[in-house]
């Protein structure tokens, strides 16, 4: 009996709990009821290299959620790093991160993967016009468009115009014949010749162009590997000929923060790379010799001028479930409005767009002692656009260019001869693409 | 002074000179970073390098408006737990398999090495495939589980030969006062093993500390660790040399402060079973 009668009060309890369980949800209903709302609210996920750009966008999201309702995250992260995620995310089509940039020696990889929303039904056609044509090329597949590009860092030099004069060059050396001479002329123990930076399979297609030669037979549609031709063992002994024996001492190993600081402190007078990198080499705050430095074309070969160009863009994640959205965040993202805001407050000079690098006030922050930045940057572009940059974009490329550079090293270091050393590139590269299923011709 | 007391004299003075070098040239890399971490990046560069500079907090104070500080309490608390988590699972497990008279014993040692017979990386993707579905990607309780799973053979091998060190007739002395099992372990076995749990745990540690494989593939933003976010200052256009040397400094101050905390363990758990007698 007095089981039951536990058991009873129990139950009132339950009874009551109940209720009162009853009643906080039908309090609780409004705040349910808003919460339609908030699920509605999109937010998208961006990933990219840290850089001054997307140091802009940050600055600017509470605009770009303004505009659109769509609240943007964005994570800034070294390239080791993203190069690595950006793989696993895309690979696993996780879906996490709506937007990505398209690393440009990447590209031909995610995009024959199928990792990339095509952009078509997106774009608008008339403002695509805006970008230049190399921009615009390694991530243009026919007619199809997989990524907008936001930074194209074009090859130029920076110099001392001081030191060039007094070696009796009035203008930079128009050909690498003519920059060996210089360099010879020029160097001394306290200020060497030449610098650029370790990334050595983008710095030597300068040379390895100007002179015919080129990674590959016939990029994207031929892969036979080209190392060991007479022009890539030429420019190879050219170029690493520059590296030891007048650049500063460790010459194929120095970092852009490096070759930046050999200018900055009057340690070399010459700097080939690429202008996102040469640009800073005026930086008043660092150096005494901003006044003395001057910027011109890289030298062309036999064969004509083949300056590089290295393009980055933001991509929809095929497995993003938020494309609307992660485009409204492209096309600001990459917009004139934008990207004009980050050349002038954020110092981007490598801009993708025409319109940019042409408005005036971009030409009057860019224009140092009489020479047009904007106008140098824009003609690479435009050079580029020839499609001879394909050879960077063909999806077997990271590795090759991994192993080009640890040929090089190994020439300017003495280890091997040029033709040693491109010989048994060639080898290895030969091996690494008849692995991917690649036909090699001889 | 005698010639003989003189001549000991200048034998010690050139063995603490020898020290002296040695420690120097040991610790040279650590120095050069402390000392680049607090000048400008100028100073950094300059060649030749001076000795003597004014020394500036400024990359200190840079790093602090960064997100490094999230990154860095991510790794002290992952390392923590996992190192406390591991020798609570880890040490009873170890004695079971010290003490125990299971015919299967040396089997179940082999199988729980299992996590540590491939390099990370074989591990990484079915991981990341598995945190996805499990909402574990960018949590530190993800890290944890990760860290434990290579941590709990440590412990277990470790410990289960300083288990296996010590005489069973002290358990047994326990026994007949009347402790149960657990009793004479708490009470009388890990007591005595201070030093090798002491041993264990720095190493527990340290493996969670320095990781960047896991931390890497694991994280996006939230529970990126301090070796993953020293990384991230090097930026497209420029590597911020202050803020990696600042950090680096910053992430070296845990484990030198545990180690010097249980240095006297340590080196005793070293050396332990290294003279019988």
């Amino acid at each position: 009996m007095s089981h039951t009668s536990r058991s009873h009060r129990f139950s009132r309890r339950q009874f009551l709990g109940g209720a009162a369980a009853a009643g906080a949800l039908a309090a609780a209903r409004p705040v349910l009821a808003q919460a339609p709302a908030v699920r509605g609210k999109v937010t998208i996920k961006m990933m990219q290299v840290g850089h001054a750009y997307a140091a802009g966008l940050t600055e600017n999201l509470a605009v770009f959620e303004q505009k659109t309702g769509i609240k943007a995250e964005i994570d800034q992260m070294s390239f080791p790093i993203l190069n690595q995620r950006s793989d696993l995310e895309l690979s696993t089509g996780s879906g996490a991160y709506d937007v990505l940039q398209m690393i440009f020696i990447r590209s031909g990889r995610w995009i024959r993967a199928g990792w990339a929303e095509p952009l078509n039904p997106f774009l608008d056609k008339d403002d695509l016009g805006d970008f230049a044509a190399g921009a615009l090329a390694p991530f243009r597949r026919g007619d199809t468009i997989y990524a907008i590009p936001w930074l194209a860092d074009s090859t130029v030099v920076g110099y001392r115009v001081d030191i060039l004069e007094k070696g009796g060059y009035p203008k930079p050396p128009e050909t690498f014949e003519a920059l060996q001479e210089m360099a010879a002329k020029i160097f001394t123990k306290e200020t060497a010749a030449f610098v650029t930076q370790d990334n050595l399979h983008w710095i030597w297609p300068n040379w390895l162009m100007s002179y015919g030669g080129n990674f590959f037979a016939n990029p994207p549609d031929d892969l036979s590997p080209r190392l060991d031709s007479p022009e890539a063992v030429k420019t190879a002994e050219m170029f690493t000929t520059l590296l030891s024996k007048y650049s500063p001492p460790g010459g194929a190993k120095l970092n852009q923060d490096i070759a930046e600081a050999m200018m900055h402190q009057g340690k070399a007078a010459y700097y080939l790379d690429g202008f996102g990198n040469v640009q800073h080499i005026i930086d008043k705050a660092k150096t005494q010799f901003a006044d003395s430095m001057a910027f011109g074309n890289t030298p062309s070969g036999p064969k004509g001028h083949f300056p590089q160009l290295a393009v980055h863009g933001y991509l929809i994640n095929k497995g993003s479930k938020k494309k609307e959205a992660a485009w409204e965040f492209i096309k600001w993202a990459t917009g004139k409005e934008m990207m004009l805001q980050n050349a002038l407050n954020k110092g981007h000079l490598a801009c993708t767009r025409s319109s940019v690098l042409n408005h005036p006030e971009v030409k009057k922050k860019f224009t140092w002692h009489g020479s047009d930045l904007p106008a140098l940057h824009e003609t690479v572009m435009k050079r580029a656009g020839a499609g001879y940059m394909a050879y960077r974009t063909v999806p077997q490329f990271p590795p090759i260019g991994d192993r080009v550079i640890i040929a090089l090293t190994a020439i300017a270091s003495g280890q091997a001869s040029a033709a040693e050393g491109m010989k048994a590139a060639q080898r290895d590269v030969e091996a690494l693409l008849r692995k991917d299923g690649i036909q090699i011709k001889s | 002074m005698s010639s003989r007391s003189l001549a000991r004299m200048i034998r010690r003075g050139a063995a603490l000179a020898v020290v002296a070098l040695l420690l120097l040239v040991v610790l040279f890399p650590v120095l050069w970073l402390v000392l680049m971490s607090v000048r400008t990046e100028a100073e950094s560069f300059r060649m030749p390098p001076q000795l003597f500079f004014t020394p500036t907090a400024k990359n200190y104070l840079d790093l602090m408006q960064s997100k490094f500080f999230r990154a860095f309490e991510n790794s002290v608390v992952t390392s923590t737990a996992t190192t406390v988590l591991s020798l609570l699972l880890g040490v009873p497990a170890a004695y079971a398999l010290g003490r125990a008279q299971l015919r299967p014993e040396r089997l179940l040692s082999l199988w729980v090495l299992a996590t540590r017979m491939a390099p990370p990386i074989a591990f990484g993707i079915p991981f990341f495939l598995i945190y996805i579905r499990l909402d574990l990607i960018d949590t530190r309780l993800g890290l944890v589980l990760i860290y434990l799973s290579f941590n709990l053979s440590l412990v277990i091998w470790m410990m289960r030969a300083f288990f296996e060190g010590l005489p069973a007739s002290l358990e047994e002395a326990a026994y007949i006062d009347g402790a149960g099992v657990v009793g004479a372990f708490v009470r009388v076995t890990l007591p005595l093993s201070a030093p090798g749990l002491a041993t264990t745990a720095i190493f527990c540690f340290l493996l969670s500390w320095n990781d960047f494989f896991y931390s890497l593939i694991l994280t996006r933003s939230e529970a990126v660790t301090a070796p993953v976010a020293i990384v991230n200052f090097m930026d497209y256009e420029r590597w911020e040399y202050g803020k990696i040397t600042a950090a680096a400094s910053l992430i070296m101050l845990p484990v030198v402060a545990f180690s010097l905390a249980v240095r006297k363990y340590l080196i005793r758990g070293l050396t332990a079973g290294a003279v019988k007698g």
